[in-house]
């Protein structure tokens, strides 16, 4: 007892910047619907940097490139690279809902593991990445879904639909699973990732403070690209699946 | 979809504490009894088992932290707590991404792509009206070569002529001097001729005297 008291009072300092808060939100009422103003909040800070970030340095293109101008056509180039490899020659189009996908992502991602959100308070619930919330990652799996089902009926009109007697018909009901486990199996993927990593810096932090979570913390720089990454290459891999003729 | 998602988490609505939640230090010594329990109070009122299994290591996750430090995870109420709870987030954040997106469309995508489309045809044809020059640039050096040729010919037949010339000049010249230095020769021979005649009679005519003498001193009978 007595030593459970001490390293309470020892530690207790430690708990007050290294809560873990799991699934506490902070909410807003917007016209008797809850929403949860933590990811807004995140949200719009992630869209400002963006747009910020853009703005600036595509305001005046050179033709022998600036610094960060530079930095930008190499994302440009590395979405475009992207996008045609998994949809193919018809891929311009695709290319702002590809790239803002995984900047988005992306963006969210490391503001969680770099921004310090912890400093703003808030009444209830924590600052934290975007994607650290189900509705954010269903939400952007949800909007790959429409994607992929318009690319397919702008393309082949109603004749999209047969593919899903492609090869046999007795495939029907695994292809028309499949809609369904596709937005599934992004939005967990993303969803999971992301909470799990944050959950074990968190937990690494009020544990050993020193030294011991800062391998995690790359690794989780790392896992949060690569997530993004993942999520941009699938959704332009099931838009150009669903364009791609088939016999 | 999404209905099928929303009503998986509706059934699960999970109740996880906040373990370490920062705010209540104040309850610690009334938590604190309860601290040495095994296992704190993870308040679960719906089947466990109807969780989706991807919650499950959050969930192990969180006992774990539980476990390691219970202090002041034992907060009394929580109130709304899930992790899958979906609402009027979901749209306000797919309006959101398509806003992010024709902005981002209109400011980077596009811009900076047409710029760099642009670019790169402007250097293309550039470079393959260069590689359309390298005929009139040989063109051009067959041309400064013809030039140079004809120039050193020209040059070759000044040299040539202007060698003739001095060369007839000097001749001219030195055959001039040798025709002068004759002449005075000439002169100058004559010249000698003539005194030797002259000297050749004062000699005759002292020839006569001198034998008269020679005569007179031999003879001086007389």
């Amino acid at each position: 007892m007595n030593v459970l008291s001490c390293s309470t009072n020892t530690l207790k300092g430690l708990y007050d910047i290294s809560g873990v808060e799991v699934g506490q939100h902070f909410y807003w009422q917007i016209g008797g619907f809850q929403v949860h103003g933590q990811v807004l909040i995140t949200s719009w800070v992630v869209i400002a940097i963006l747009l910020g970030s853009a703005s600036i340095a595509v305001r005046n293109p050179q033709t022998i490139p600036n610094d960060s101008q530079n930095f930008f056509e190499y994302v440009l180039e590395f979405i475009r690279d992207v996008s045609k490899t998994q949809i193919g020659e018809e891929y311009g189009p695709w290319v702002p809902f590809i790239g803002t996908m995984f900047l988005f992502i992306f963006v969210s991602n490391w503001s969680g593991a770099l921004l310090p959100w912890k400093i703003i308070e808030l009444p209830h619930g924590e600052l934290a990445a975007p994607t650290n919330d189900i509705n954010t990652t269903v939400a952007l799996a949800l909007l790959t879904s429409v994607a992929y089902f318009y690319a397919g009926l702008t393309k082949k009109g109603l004749s999209y639909f047969s593919k899903y007697i492609q090869p046999t018909p007795i495939l029907l009901p695994i292809n028309i699973l499949e809609d369904f486990t596709k937005p599934l199996s992004l939005s967990f993927r993303l969803f999971g990732n992301i909470l799990a990593d944050e959950l074990v810096v968190v937990v690494l932090v009020s544990l050993v403070p020193l030294v011991v979570p800062i391998p995690v913390m790359f690794l989780g720089l790392f896992t949060s690209g690569i997530q993004a990454l993942i999520f941009a290459t699938l959704a332009a891999a099931y838009i150009g699946e669903s364009m791609e003729g088939h016999h | 979809m999404a209905k099928m998602i929303v009503a998986s988490s509706s059934s699960c609505k999970t109740q996880i504490p906040p373990p370490l939640s920062a705010p209540k230090p104040k309850q610690q010594p009334q938590s604190l009894p309860q601290a040495t329990l095994p296992l704190p109070k993870l308040r679960l009122p719906k089947p466990l088992a109807s969780l989706p299994t991807k919650s499950l290591p959050l969930l192990a996750a969180a006992s774990s932290a539980l476990l390691a430090h219970p202090l002041p995870a034992l907060a009394e109420e929580v109130e709304k707590a899930s992790l899958f709870d979906f609402n009027l987030t979901l749209p306000i954040i797919m309006g959101e991404f398509l806003l992010l997106m024709f902005a981002l469309d209109k400011i980077y995508f596009s811009p900076l792509g047409n710029f760099m489309d642009k670019r790169d045809a402007e250097i293309k044809e550039k470079l393959s009206s260069v590689k359309d020059t390298s005929q009139e640039v040989k063109q051009m050096e067959e041309q400064a070569a013809a030039v140079m040729r004809a120039a050193r010919a020209e040059i070759s037949a000044a040299l040539s002529k202007m060698k003739k010339e001095t060369q007839a000049e000097l001749e001219q010249k030195l055959s001039e001097g040798r025709r002068k230095v004759e002449a005075e020769l000439q002169e100058a021979l004559a010249k000698l001729e003539s005194q030797k005649e002259e000297t050749m009679k004062a000699l005759d005519s002292e020839i006569a005297v001198l034998s008269q003498d020679i005569v007179n001193k031999v003879l001086p009978t007389k």
